[in-house]
């Protein structure tokens, strides 16, 4: 794997085949958590045909005249968080008149990244006027990643670096039986920081402008 | 419709000068300082010094309010800090 570089009017990062469909499918994940279709694994130009003509145009405007409830799964209500707190009337309405289109910006990034994923190169090409949009989007994944691994704080965040380094070097050392380690939070672990290091180099490239 | 008028007449009440709202964003353990920066830059139009320093605000005391104004330009700043996926909250500016 490779960061995001300059190249021309895009940010070029290198991810071989495997990376490629691990970042593809957790995104897809996403998507679907927020209510997306699910992407196609085989013609990701036909589900993004399919998408323009819906046949209810009025879609996301139905969401204003019901009270929509908060997200019960604490990683959806990450992404579409309370907007007052103290205030329940003015976070109901806040979601009623955000909640339809925010989701729609959400799948539409995410949407964008694994079609970027989708194609038979090792190269993930993000054109400048997306940069931003894709970084966002992958902060998204990020914040559903952080909330299955029980990331609350800043110090839960330097926990998991240590965590990982420690089991990386238990099972490079085969010390995993002295060692339990839980495979799914390691790998799920591992994604994060792949991904925060991801972000991190498309940030640096947007912020070169 | 009922929404309509209720956002409407909402509207015409938070021009009162006594009723100003702020938009706070609040620090997580996630998102990058360098992109919290740019979004700061980017959306509220500050330079890279302003940014930065509310970032900093956001990571060291857990907060810093953004903009302050009528409740429905917050509302259009958190959903916008909220499509960043930026923790951000709005409430009456004497809350």
């Amino acid at each position: 794997m490779r960061g995001f570089e300059a190249d021309g009017d895009s940010a070029v990062a290198i991810l071989d085949d495997e990376e490629r469909l691990v970042v593809a499918r957790i995104v897809a994940d996403v998507a679907l958590l927020l209510g997306a279709e699910a992407f196609g694994l085989d013609h990701p130009s036909e589900s993004a045909a399919s998408i323009m003509d819906v046949d209810d145009p009025f879609l996301h405007l139905r969401g204003l005249e019901e009270s929509i409830r908060e997200p019960s799964d604490p990683a959806i209500l990450r992404l579409l968080p309370n907007a007052a707190p103290a205030d329940r009337e003015v976070a109901e309405e806040f979601r009623r008149l955000t909640d339809g289109e925010l989701r729609d910006t959400k799948i539409r990034r995410l949407r964008a990244i694994w079609e970027q994923l989708s194609r038979d190169t090792d190269e993930w090409v993000v054109r400048s006027d997306e940069a931003l949009a894709t970084a966002a989007a992958l902060t998204d994944v990020r914040l559903v990643l952080a909330s299955r691994l029980g990331l609350v704080t800043d110090d839960d965040a330097d926990r998991l670096h240590q965590e990982i380094d420690l089991a990386a070097h238990a099972l490079e050392t085969d010390d995993d039986e002295v060692l339990p380690i839980d495979h799914e939070r390691v790998w799920l672990g591992m994604l994060y920081q792949a991904l925060t290091w991801l972000q991190e180099s498309l940030v640096e490239y947007v912020a070169e402008g | 419709m009922d929404t309509e008028r209720q956002v409407e007449s909402e509207g015409s009440v938070a021009t009162r000068l006594d009723d100003v709202w702020v938009t706070i964003v609040w620090n997580d353990p996630v998102n990058l300082m360098s992109y919290v920066t740019h979004v700061f830059q980017t959306y509220f139009s500050l330079t890279n010094e302003d940014a930065t320093k509310r970032m900093r605000e956001v990571h060291e005391n857990g907060r810093s309010v953004l903009s302050s104004g009528p409740r429905e330009k917050m509302e259009v700043d958190v959903q916008a800090m909220h499509s960043y996926g930026l923790w951000a909250t709005l409430q009456r500016s004497s809350e």
